[in-house]
């Protein structure tokens, strides 16, 4: 049999390197008995620019700003903000069904809605008395 | 230049925040952390100018555009609006709120003196583009060289 060869493992931190003009989008995040709602503002960015995506547990919301500078003959006299890439990723439990996971754009604000599964869903339990 | 002016808001902390904001994005750890936003006056803003119109950009996501109000005074543009909370619910429990609520007020002094029934403002995406043609007397004019015969 064949030796197994040695292979050489490493480990780093898997986060991509992100641009200089990649934003942390600001985000609201509430819970309802039956859901979960992450919003997250995304001024400039078209519903086609942005994606919601599920992957091995961590809800990744990613968004594209189109802001455009007016061009020649315009000059800038004052930049209060800047457009660029927004991204923020979220652990997700268990408890969330992510089959049923929708989002919605509107005005700039991403919104995505989380149901939470069966199992996850509080439950009142009975106590019984024995006579 | 623009200069801007306090509006009912005011927030003698603002220069602060900048200054922080500032900070944070040359002391940024590292590469792979996101940029965070805000911090500033709100809403941000950028002004272009060209010789025969001023141009205005302002980032106002979540802001229902009936919320907006824009007006001009002299030449004093300002921007008022609200953005309204979440609604609020006993059965709703918020794990984070970064985002933010309430009435806010900018004002902008423009560099030139503008059209005050020419300007036009647009929402999309939660930012608002507001175009403002300068006034005739602003604009330049050319001037004729004669020659005087000797």
């Amino acid at each position: 049999m064949a030796k197994d060869k040695p292979v050489k493992v490493e480990t780093k931190q898997a986060a991509r390197e992100l641009a200089d003009n990649t934003f942390s989008p600001l985000v609201d995040i509430y819970e309802t008995p039956a859901e979960l709602v992450v919003i997250a503002e995304m001024p400039g960015a078209a519903r086609e620019d942005v994606s919601v995506q599920v992957d091995k547990g961590v809800l990744t919301v990613e968004g594209a700003a189109k802001l455009e500078a007016p061009p020649e003959p315009f000059g800038e006299t004052y930049l209060g903000f800047e457009a660029g890439t927004y991204f923020r990723a979220f652990a997700l439990s268990d408890e969330i069904d992510r089959d049923k996971i929708s989002a919605s754009v509107a005005n700039g604000v991403l919104t995505v809605r989380l149901p939470k599964s069966e199992g996850g869903k509080s439950r009142k339990i009975e106590i019984k008395t024995q006579d | 230049m623009a200069i801007f002016r306090w509006g009912s808001h005011f927030d003698p902390l603002a220069g602060f925040r900048q200054l922080h904001r500032e900070l944070d994005r040359l002391m940024r750890p590292s590469f792979t952390e996101a940029r965070r936003v805000g911090g500033g006056a709100y809403p941000p803003v950028n002004v272009y100018e060209a010789p025969g119109e001023v141009l205005v950009q302002c980032e106002v996501a979540g802001v229902d555009p009936s919320d907006l109000d824009v007006s001009i005074t002299g030449e004093t543009l300002t921007i008022k609006g609200q953005k309204r909370p979440l609604p609020e619910a006993e059965d709703v429990k918020f794990i984070r709120r970064e985002r933010g609520s309430g009435e806010f007020t900018r004002m902008i002094v423009l560099p030139d003196a503008v059209e005050a029934d020419k300007i036009e403002a647009t929402l999309a995406d939660g930012i608002m583009t507001i175009r403002l043609p300068k006034a005739a007397s602003e604009q330049p004019k050319q001037i004729e060289v004669k020659p005087i015969g000797r």
